[in-house]
């Protein structure tokens, strides 16, 4: 008795794993998709490991008074062999904020999306799968928030609410949410008139295990795709808040679009950073790199999961 | 269904939405009632003055009641008052200020989806036809550089390197040369506002409040050549970060659209290519494009809010971003409203020009 369940056990696991393989299969096949994958695996090796490895607090970038005996508090230093990427204003370590910034961002945005799509995932199966009532409360729910400029709704968020990690995860989450919830909604509704579901139901299952065991996992591709995409909006977007200065823990806080802010606001506004290109070039482009890299991912997701596109 | 009874319709089923709207801005308003009630007293927070204000705002009352006279105020637009923070004069009524923030912002943003459409739309038709060629790989780039550009570095980016001390050659310095700004309307990238008009030193109004026509209505052509030049490099910006959803969505139903079997027929009985592509496939394409037009917008004022703030530029999004320095909540909150009508607004606009084009929607 064991023994077979076992077996039918084992034997799910590999279909699945084979799927698996030949998806990835397909995704290898196209190049761009691969440098993607490549480029987002470096930056959340960098997230995890980099804090670790340059050491200090991973809370605040590393300030160099003085270098060569030289005082370069007001001057920043162009990119060198000393500092890869050069310093800022006030002496701030380019490479050591830019480095550490890759867990604050990284990280919000994978809790931002990661959240979204779980509370995007629930609604979005109850609209679909009961309909009624319920559903089409949720539905004007979704209405309503994707109505709100997504930006405006977030500054809202964070100065009412006040500015710290938690307010910021939640106020996105919040934002975030609807998109998942339609995707989910629309792909249970033709899911859900496949045989294999009238047979679950015929056979007697539950609403619940109905749609956990079936429904979810068939329609689950298409969130996938979506999280790939919407990682680089959240980047794009907690950046912006960071250098709008509706950030969190404190003014030097190392997060990308934060030094861009940082420079232009001890600088003295923009025209003054001219000269001093890389302290706003630099930290833009390590959002620029991560953020097309998701987007060529996403892409590639897209392409493969696809059947259409793959014959 | 005729197209009033359809535009009235469409119009009945925003009321939801708009309460809905106005609850989610009660909410906020409410959460953080210290916040609130320091807005309105500044340094001086007595508890007897708290005590006024409170009453004032009818914070002593149940919830209901006060959601009630929240809406009642939205509508008479009475939308509170500025708070003290150091950047405005406090005591300001807070519509006043709108009525001074919002032409500038629409002025921002009607250029750039000017400019979305003029270079978003020949953009996805060429790549749909062009499918996989020079034009489509180029465009492909174009947008997917687009949407992954953070706004605030491209504004950034056009000011440091075609500014007046630019790095790069002097020919490139296209905002300008030497330290003479390039408008009489403000010092990109500073606080400096240098306004067109002094109104209250000449005496001279402002018509409409929006800077490209009042300096037609007084005749001024040089000004409004400047005015144009000024206000193209914060519209460019946004428009090239939010063309990219347009051209991307209108290139893949045109080639949805192109293998139909009306579009076959269309060929195989002679009809010129580009006629079948502009009156058969792309008249039908932009219909599936209305239906991401929603989230055009959103992108697009999110853009404008950071982009004004980079540029300088006096509208809605510069005071949301002074208003959320300084804490200034009625502000915030007025600027949320405003922002999401806009989008509601756009959104009706773009359903009814859809059903005008498209008569069987409205048989749904």
């Amino acid at each position: 008795m064991t023994q077979s369940v076992e077996s039918s056990l084992g034997r799910i696991l590999r279909a699945r794993f084979d799927s698996f393989k030949k998806t990835f299969y397909f995704f290898t096949r196209s190049p761009i998709a691969t440098i993607g994958l490549g480029v987002v695996i470096f930056y959340i090796l960098v997230a995890i490991f980099g804090p670790v490895v340059l050491g200090g607090n991973p809370w605040k970038t590393t300030q160099i008074l003085q270098f060569h005996g030289v005082y370069i508090y007001n001057v920043p230093q162009p990119p060198s062999i000393y500092f890869p990427f050069g310093t800022t204003f006030e002496g701030y370590n380019l490479f050591n904020g830019v480095v550490k910034a890759a867990r604050i961002d990284v990280g919000v945005a994978a809790a931002v999306v990661l959240s979204g799509a779980l509370i995007g995932t629930i609604l979005g199966s109850i609209a679909g799968y009961k309909g009624g009532v319920v559903g089409e409360v949720i539905m004007r729910l979704t209405d309503i928030f994707l109505s709100i400029p997504f930006l405006v709704l977030a500054i809202a968020f964070l100065v009412i609410l006040g500015r710290n990690l938690t307010i910021m995860v939640v106020a996105l989450a919040i934002i975030w949410w609807p998109t998942y919830t339609r995707i989910v909604r629309g792909q249970v509704l033709s899911v859900r008139e496949l045989k294999y579901v009238e047979a679950s139901v015929a056979a007697g299952s539950s609403s619940i295990r109905t749609v956990m065991k079936h429904i979810i996992p068939n329609s689950i591709y298409p969130i996938f795709v979506q999280v790939s995409l919407d990682f680089g909006n959240v980047i794009l977007t907690i950046a912006a808040l960071f250098y709008l200065g509706v950030g969190f823990a404190g003014y030097y806080t190392p997060e990308w679009g934060n030094l861009i802010g940082l420079a232009t606001d001890l600088g003295g506004g923009i025209p003054a950073v001219t000269q001093y290109w890389w302290t706003v070039t630099i930290p833009g482009l390590a959002i620029l790199i991560l953020v097309v890299s998701l987007n060529l991912l996403g892409d590639g997701l897209r392409d493969v999961t696809d059947p259409r596109l793959r014959r | 269904m005729k197209l009033y009874v359809y535009i009235i319709r469409r119009i009945l089923l925003l009321i939801p939405v708009i309460i809905g709207v106005t609850v989610l801005t009660f909410f906020l308003s409410h959460a953080n009632l210290t916040l609130l009630i320091d807005g309105y007293l500044g340094r001086i927070r007595t508890p007897a003055h708290i005590a006024i204000v409170k009453a004032e705002l009818h914070l002593n009352m149940p919830v209901y009641a006060q959601y009630f006279y929240y809406l009642g105020n939205l509508f008479t637009g009475n939308w509170g008052y500025l708070a003290p923070t150091e950047l405005f004069d406090a005591g300001t009524p807070v519509f006043v200020e709108f009525e001074r923030r919002f032409p500038p912002t629409m002025e921002l943003a009607l250029l750039a989806t000017a400019l979305v459409l003029v270079m978003g739309l020949p953009l996805g038709v060429f790549s749909a036809v062009k499918k996989d060629r020079l034009t489509d790989q180029a465009t492909r780039v174009l947008a997917m550089v687009g949407v992954s550009i953070p706004v605030f570095w491209l504004g950034i980016l056009i000011l440091i390197y075609f500014g007046p001390n630019s790095v790069l050659p002097f020919q490139l310095r296209l905002l300008g040369s030497g330290q003479i700004p390039p408008s009489y309307y403000y010092v990109p990238g500073t606080s400096i506002l240098e306004p067109w008009v002094n109104t209250k030193v000449s005496g001279l109004t402002q018509p409409t409040g929006f800077l490209l026509i009042d300096t037609l209505y007084y005749g001024d052509v040089s000004a409004f050549l400047a005015g144009l030049y000024t206000l193209f490099w914060p519209a460019l910006t946004v428009a090239l970060t939010s063309f990219a959803l347009v051209t991307r969505f209108l290139r893949s139903s045109m080639l949805e659209v192109m293998g139909q079997d009306y579009v076959r027929t269309a060929r195989s009985k002679g009809v010129p290519e580009h006629f079948v592509i502009h009156k058969h496939v792309r008249r039908n394409a932009l219909g599936a494009t209305t239906t991401v037009m929603g989230l055009f917008f959103a992108t697009l004022l999110s853009g404008v809010v950071v982009t004004e703030t980079v540029f300088g530029w006096p509208g809605m999004g510069r005071w949301l971003f002074s208003a959320a320095i300084g804490g200034d909540m009625v502000s915030i909150m007025a600027t949320t409203f405003i922002f999401t009508i806009i989008i509601v607004v756009a959104n009706l606009i773009v359903d009814i020009i859809y059903s005008f084009l498209d008569p069987r929607v409205r048989l749904e």
